[in-house]
């Protein structure tokens, strides 16, 4: 499980990828979250596919991405069964299936790639409420250590004869109550004493606080945004006016 | 029995959390792991269990390698009472909560309402029956957590930082419930920090260090070793730093306060 977790956790890193302003790597993977929407053939979505491959490897973060493409198979499969069943289309069911990974690629390169602290920086940029930015910060923050409580609550289980594995569908959805339950308990615990912790700690008393750190964009972040957005024009031109339509 | 032979475990980010590890725990023992943070103690237990499969080398309770039996399996033979006992509560009672594991082990009713009762008594946890186990103190959930495991009365049973949270009275409740699972045969492995807690049990002490077993012995041997305990970043028990400040000494250090009292003044002196 916390192989799979780490496709979606930052990690520190020095590639060029890393270093970008956070606002930049945020465009590119809107770009790509939004290129993927407008593909319209498996050819179209392979090249965009493609394209988050070479800025993973770009990133040095190739391995994660493809724990993350990993964990988006099991419900990539259930998308093309469904798709399946209702269309009978096996291209246009790999489509819709292969589009989703595509999707969670996009999302989890700035995920993988962005501190938290350069996250909640790019949210005050958009002038969003403090406590918002402070309760998204939050819970990207908590999300390694909620996997490490799931591992946790789950090695306790299994030490108390609890095999998730065992029965039909419906025994091992009950299976997993034991597991749920101290999970919610503990983050809702975690919370109230996260809250007192930052009321201690003077949390809210200054109605406007500064910031340690201001972003500033270099020509290099500048070039690679150009770039981006260039880059999207002419792909997305080329879906609806070069590309002949092959689904959809 | 259990037998860990030259086993060595990496973590996924590559960090060796065992290094060629050689332990034997013969039945009935009682076992003291201790050692800074990060020694390896949890990961070794957590392979006694199965939830931990070493990368290199056996781990075999009973004779049967933990690589190839399930938890389930091996959880019916060692009870694991973990550091957080928040990790494991969930029932809508206490007495819901102690079940759960005897019917995962398939006890039938009779026999489970006769263990639940059993250890409700046996660790004062009677009037909290039909309460929800989340809203007992620390102290009560630890000992509750340590009443589901005896409940099915597993062969070994090892407790991962007990002490935590635990305030003096819990602590020596504790540590008479150790030396009764001793005294009825039970092998026990006690992880952890807490040597003040160890000492008077006087288990066989292994001390870990980066992965390594680096020192196993019995307690009154292996805590005057300070050379090693200090490398280890293991604390002395101030009984024995006491012993060792004498002039003239006993032959072993004092065990218990009241020993040590006595002998300062004078009834004991030779």
């Amino acid at each position: 499980m916390m192989w799979l977790s780490s496709g979606f956790i930052f990690r520190r890193g020095t590639s060029p990828y890393h270093k970008l302003d956070p606002r930049v790597k945020l465009l590119i993977s809107i770009l790509m979250f939004v290129t993927t929407l407008l593909v319209k053939s498996l050819y179209e979505l392979a090249a965009v596919l493609a394209f988050m491959i070479a800025v993973a490897a770009v990133a040095t973060v190739l391995r994660r991405v493809a724990r993350t493409m990993a964990f988006t198979a099991l419900f990539s499969t259930f998308i093309f069964v469904l798709n399946f069943v209702f269309t009978r289309n096996i291209e246009t069911s790999l489509l819709y299936a292969a589009r989703f990974v595509a999707i969670v690629v996009s999302t989890s390169l700035f995920f993988i790639t962005t501190s938290p602290d350069e996250l909640e920086q790019v949210m005050k940029t958009f002038r969003l409420p403090r406590d918002v930015v402070f309760a998204f910060v939050t819970a990207v923050r908590f999300i390694p250590v909620m996997f490490l409580d799931t591992i946790q609550i789950m090695d306790a289980q299994k030490s108390r004869g609890l095999e998730l594995q065992k029965g039909n569908l419906l025994r091992r959805v009950r299976n997993m109550i034991p597991i749920l339950i101290p999970l919610v308990v503990n983050s809702v615990v975690r919370s109230g004493e996260l809250a007192e912790a930052m009321e201690s700690r003077a949390y809210g008393s200054v109605p406007r606080p500064t910031s340690l750190v201001e972003y500033k964009t270099s020509l290099t972040d500048r070039a690679v945004a150009a770039a981006a957005v260039v880059m999207f024009v002419l792909v997305a031109y080329s879906f609806y006016f070069v590309l002949p339509t092959r689904i959809l | 029995m259990i037998e860990f032979q030259d086993v060595t475990f990496v973590h996924q980010n590559g960090v060796k959390a065992l290094d060629r590890v050689s332990l034997r725990i013969d039945s009935g023992e009682t076992v003291a792991i201790v050692g800074e943070n990060g020694a390896g103690k949890t990961t070794l237990v957590k392979h006694v269990t199965g939830l931990l499969k070493p990368a290199l080398g056996n781990v075999l309770v009973d004779g049967q390698n933990t690589a190839t039996t399930s938890t389930a399996q091996l959880s019916r033979k060692v009870g694991v009472a973990f550091q957080n006992p928040d990790h494991q509560l969930f029932s809508e009672s206490v007495e819901e909560e102690m079940a759960f594991g005897l019917r995962n082990f398939g006890f039938p009713p009779d026999l489970v309402e006769q263990r639940v009762a059993r250890e409700l008594e046996l660790f004062e946890l009677s009037e909290y029956r039909k309460s929800s186990p989340l809203i007992l103190s620390g102290g009560e959930k630890k000992r509750l957590t340590l009443a589901c495991i005896l409940a099915w009365d597993p062969e070994v049973v090892i407790l991962d930082e007990p002490t935590v949270g635990q305030d003096s009275i819990q602590k020596e409740r504790l540590a008479g419930t150790i030396k009764m699972l001793s005294a009825s045969g039970k092998t026990v492995v006690v992880v952890s920090h807490d040597i003040e807690f160890l000492w008077p049990i006087q288990p066989r002490v292994v001390v870990m260090k980066a992965g390594k077993v680096v020192g196993d012995g019995p307690a009154s041997k292996l805590m005057q070793e300070r050379g090693l305990l200090d490398s280890a970043r293991v604390a002395q028990p101030q009984l024995v730093e006491f012993y060792e400040s004498l002039g003239s000494r006993p032959e072993a250090p004092f065990v218990d306060p009241l020993e040590a009292r006595r002998w300062v003044e004078g009834g004991d002196r030779a």
